[in-house]
C-alpha cells in the first residue's frame, strides 16, 4: 500500500511540475494555480504513504536512505504549501514539484528492497533523528530554491528585461522573506536531529562519537547550515547574497547527504 | 431592416470637436431618434475619445440622414451647428456586418487609444443600459451589445491584451510590485517635482503606498508638495538618512550632476540590512548615477528604462490584437447567424398556423360525423396535436439551423413554396 502511495505521490508531482512548466512557458495563472493543487495532492497522498509505512507494528524508523529522502521530499514540500497561506509564492512550484519528484521517485524505486534498519534498543531517538534532521535539511532545501528563484529574477530586473505578467512570479520579497524563514525554522530542526542523533549513537553503542562517516557529515553539514543562519542574522547578510548562499548550501546538503549516503 | 452606426473618434476628430459634441445625458437624443419613423432602435456612445451613434433602420438613406442632422445640430453643447465640411471630415459610416464588427470592437478594446484599456467597457455598458432604460433599444441591439460584451469577456480572457501595462506610471507600479510583496507597508520618497513623477507617484498611491516623504532643494516647494500628498517635508541636506528608511525613491529634481552617487547610496545601505531600494530616476539630465544600479539592494530604472518597457508592453498589445481580431470575427460571425436566422420566423410562424388551422378543421369536421362524449374529444383533440408537432419537429429544427447561413434561404424559400405560404408570408417579412 505504502508503496503504491508513493508511486502515486511521485506522479503527481510530477505532473505539478509539468503543469507548473507548461504555465510558465504559456504565461498562464490558471496552470500555476493548477500546479499548486496538484503539488497538495501530490503531498496528502505522500502523507498517506508515510502514515501507512507508520501503521506497521513495529513502525520502521525511516532510517535508511530512501525512507529518509522521501520524508525530506514530502516535509519540504509542505512546508512551501504552510508558506503559500502568507506569501504568494506560487511561480516556486516550478523548482519544488520536480524536487520533490525526484525525492519520491527516489523512494518508490529504493523502498521494496530496503532492509529496516537495527535500531534495538535505542526507543524513539532514531525516528526522532531522522525527522528532525530531514525537516531540517528539506527547508534548507525549500531556502535553496527559493534563493534561486531570487537570483533569477535579481538578475533580470537588474538587466530591465520585460515583466512577464501571465505567470506571476514571486516578488523578490517574498522569495527573501522564505529564504529567512526557512533558516530560522530549519536549523534549529536540523540541531535538534543532530543532538537526537547523538543520543542514539550513545544509547546503542555506548559512546556519543563513533567516527563514523554518517556522523563525519552530518556535523559538517551541521556546520554549514549553521555558517549560513549565522551570516543571515547575525552578519546582516544581503539578500542577494543570502540567496547565492542559501543556493550553494543546498548544494553542498544535497552532495553530503544524499551523495555521501549513496557513496557508503 | 439594417444596422448603421454613424459616429467620430480620437483618430478622426480632433479634441475640440469631440469635447463639443459629447453628451452627458444621452437618453433624450435616443428619444427623439426613436420617434422618427426610420428608426427602430438607437443606441450613443459618448466618451472623451469617441462619439457614436448606431441605429437600427428598415429605411437606410432616411436613417443615414437623420443621423447626420443629430451630430450636426443636437449634439453640439454649445447649440452652434457643426458644419457639414467638418462632419464630413471627421464622421465614419459602418453599415450592417461592418457596424456590428465596429460595436465588438469598440467593447473589447480594439478601437480605443489606448488598446486593452478596460475603462470602455463600462462606458459601452453605460451607453446600452440607458439605451434600454429609455426605450431606444430593443432586440437587435439589446442582443448586439450583450454579444459585444461577451465579446470583450472572451478577448480579456483569451489574450493578454490588457496585461502588460503602456504607461511609465504603470511600469514603475509593476516594477514595484516585482520586488514589493506589499505597497502598503512601505515608504516612498520624493525628491523633486514635475507631471511624469507625481504620476507615477500617484499610481504607486493608488496600488496601496501611503507613507510618502518629500525631498526638495527650497523648503517652501516642498512644503507645498508634502501638503499635496499629505506627506512631510524635508530638505537635501538629510537625504543619506532618508533613504536609509524608504523604500522607493522617485527623482526629478534640475541639475546637471547626479544627486544620487554611489558613495551617497553606500552610506545610506550600511544601515538598511540588504532590504532593496527601488529607485525611480524620470529627471533629464539624469539625477541618479547609472552606477548604482551595480549596488546588490538597488534597482535603478530611469525614463528611457520605463519608456523603452512601456513601449515592448505596447508592442506586445498589438501582437495580441491580431488573435483579439480573429475572436472578433468569429463571435461577429454568430451574432450574423443569429440575426440571419431571424428570417427564418415568419416562415415557422406562418407554417405552424396553416398547419394548425388544418388540424382543426378537419378535426371539426370528423366530429361532425362521429359522436364522442367530452374525453373522447379530448383524447382525439390531443392524439392529433401530438402527430402535427411530430411531423413539424424535424422541419421547424431544420429550417431553424439552415437560417443561421445564408445559404438556408433556400430552405426558406423550400418550404414556403412547399405548404403554400408565400402569400401569408410576405407582408410581415
Amino acid at each position: 500500500m505504502s508503496i503504491h502511495l508513493h508511486q502515486l505521490a511521485a506522479a503527481l508531482y510530477l505532473l505539478a511540475g509539468l503543469v507548473a512548466w507548461t504555465g510558465m512557458a504559456l504565461r498562464s495563472a490558471r496552470l500555476e494555480r493548477g500546479s499548486v493543487w496538484l503539488l497538495a495532492g501530490a503531498a496528502l497522498a505522500h502523507l498517506g504513504a508515510f502514515a501507512t509505512l507508520h501503521s506497521l507494528e513495529p513502525p520502521p524508523p525511516l532510517t535508511d536512505l530512501p525512507a529518509a529522502v522521501s520524508f525530506m521530499a514530502c516535509a519540504g514540500t509542505i512546508f512551501f504549501l504552510a508558506m503559500l497561506r502568507r506569501l504568494r509564492l506560487d511561480g516556486l512550484t516550478v523548482l519544488v514539484a520536480p524536487a520533490a519528484f525526484v525525492g519520491a521517485f527516489f523512494a518508490a524505486l529504493q523502498l521494496p528492497e530496503a532492509e529496516p534498519a537495527v535500531v534495538a534498543g535505542s526507543g524513539s531517538w532514531p525516528h526522532a533523528h531522522v525527522l528532525l534532521a530531514s525537516m531540517g535539511l528539506a527547508f534548507l532545501g525549500v531556502s535553496g530554491m527559493a534563493g534561486m528563484l531570487f537570483l533569477a529574477e535579481h538578475r533580470r530586473i537588474k538587466a530591465k528585461r520585460p515583466i512577464d505578467a501571465g505567470f506571476p512570479l514571486p516578488t523578490l520579497e517574498a522569495l527573501d522573506l522564505a529564504n529567512r524563514v526557512s533558516l530560522a525554522v530549519g536549523f534549529p530542526l536540523l540541531t535538534l536531529g543532530v543532538i537526537a542523533g547523538m543520543i542514539w549513537v550513545q544509547k546503542s553503542q555506548g559512546v556519543v562519537w563513533s567516527g563514523s562517516v554518517h556522523e563525519i557529515w552530518s556535523v559538517i553539514a551541521w556546520t554549514v547550515y549553521a555558517v549560513l543562519a549565522g551570516a543571515r542574522f547575525g552578519a546582516s547578510q544581503g539578500s542577494r547574497q543570502a540567496a547565492a548562499s542559501a543556493v550553494g548550501g543546498f548544494a553542498f546538503l544535497c552532495f553530503a547527504v544524499i551523495g555521501v549516503g549513496l557513496l557508503t | 431592416m439594417r444596422i448603421v452606426l454613424l459616429g467620430m473618434n480620437h483618430r478622426t476628430a480632433p479634441l475640440d470637436l469631440r469635447e463639443r459634441l459629447a453628451v452627458d445625458d444621452p437618453a433624450p437624443v435616443l428619444q427623439k431618434l426613436v420617434a422618427c419613423d426610420e428608426i427602430d432602435e438607437a443606441v450613443l456612445i459618448s466618451t472623451c475619445n469617441r462619439v457614436e451613434v448606431v441605429v437600427v433602420t428598415r429605411s437606410y438613406d432616411a436613417a443615414r440622414l437623420r443621423l447626420r442632422s443629430i451630430f450636426a445640430r443636437e449634439l453640439a453643447s454649445d447649440s452652434i451647428e457643426v458644419s457639414t465640411s467638418e462632419l464630413d471630415a471627421c464622421l465614419y459610416e459602418h453599415v450592417d456586418g461592418d457596424a456590428m464588427r465596429h460595436v465588438l470592437r469598440v467593447a473589447s478594446s480594439l478601437d480605443s487609444m489606448v488598446v486593452g484599456e478596460p475603462q470602455i467597457l463600462g462606458q459601452t455598458k453605460d451607453a446600452c443600459r440607458v439605451a434600454t432604460e429609455c426605450g431606444a433599444a430593443g432586440p437587435i441591439l439589446g442582443r448586439l451589445f450583450q454579444h459585444a460584451f461577451a465579446t470583450a469577456k472572451r478577448v480579456r480572457s483569451e489574450t493578454r491584451i490588457a496585461e502588460r501595462p503602456v504607461s511609465v506610471a504603470r511600469v514603475a507600479v509593476d516594477l514595484a510590485r516585482q520586488i514589493f510583496e506589499n505597497l502598503a507597508d512601505k515608504q516612498a520618497l520624493l525628491i523633486g517635482a514635475g507631471e511624469m513623477i507625481e504620476l507615477a507617484l500617484e499610481s504607486l498611491r493608488k496600488h496601496g503606498l501611503e507613507s510618502i516623504r518629500v525631498a526638495n532643494r527650497t523648503p517652501e516647494r516642498a512644503q507645498e508638495l508634502a501638503a499635496r500628498f499629505g506627506a512631510t517635508a524635508h530638505g537635501l541636506d538629510g537625504l543619506t538618512e532618508l533613504i536609509a528608511e524608504v523604500d522607493v525613491v522617485l527623482i526629478s529634481i534640475g541639475g546637471d550632476d547626479p544627486i544620487l552617487t554611489v558613495e551617497l547610496l553606500e552610506r545610506a545601505l550600511a544601515s538598511r540590512w540588504g532590504r532593496p531600494l527601488f529607485v525611480i530616476d524620470i529627471g533629464v539630465p539624469r539625477n541618479a548615477d547609472p552606477a548604482i544600479n551595480e549596488l546588490d539592494p538597488v534597482y535603478l530604472y530611469d525614463i528611457d528604462d520605463l519608456a523603452s518597457l512601456a513601449r515592448k508592453n505596447a508592442d506586445e498589445r498589438q501582437r495580441e490584437g491580431v488573435l483579439a481580431e480573429s475572436i472578433i470575427e468569429e463571435q461577429h460571425q454568430r451574432f450574423e447567424g443569429w440575426l440571419t436566422a431571424l428570417r427564418a420566423i415568419p416562415t415557422i410562424k406562418h407554417l405552424r398556423e396553416r398547419v394548425e388551422s388544418i388540424r382543426v378543421d378537419e378535426l371539426e369536421r370528423a366530429l361532425r360525423r362521429i359522436p364522442l362524449d367530452d374525453d373522447q374529444r379530448e383524447a382525439v383533440e390531443a392524439l392529433t396535436k401530438s402527430i402535427v408537432n411530430k411531423i413539424l419537429h424535424a422541419p421547424v429544427s431544420k429550417l431553424r439551423r439552415e437560417a443561421e447561413h445564408e445559404e438556408g434561404i433556400v430552405y426558406l424559400e423550400a418550404a414556403r413554396a412547399l405548404f403554400g405560404l408565400d402569400d401569408e408570408t410576405s407582408d410581415e417579412e
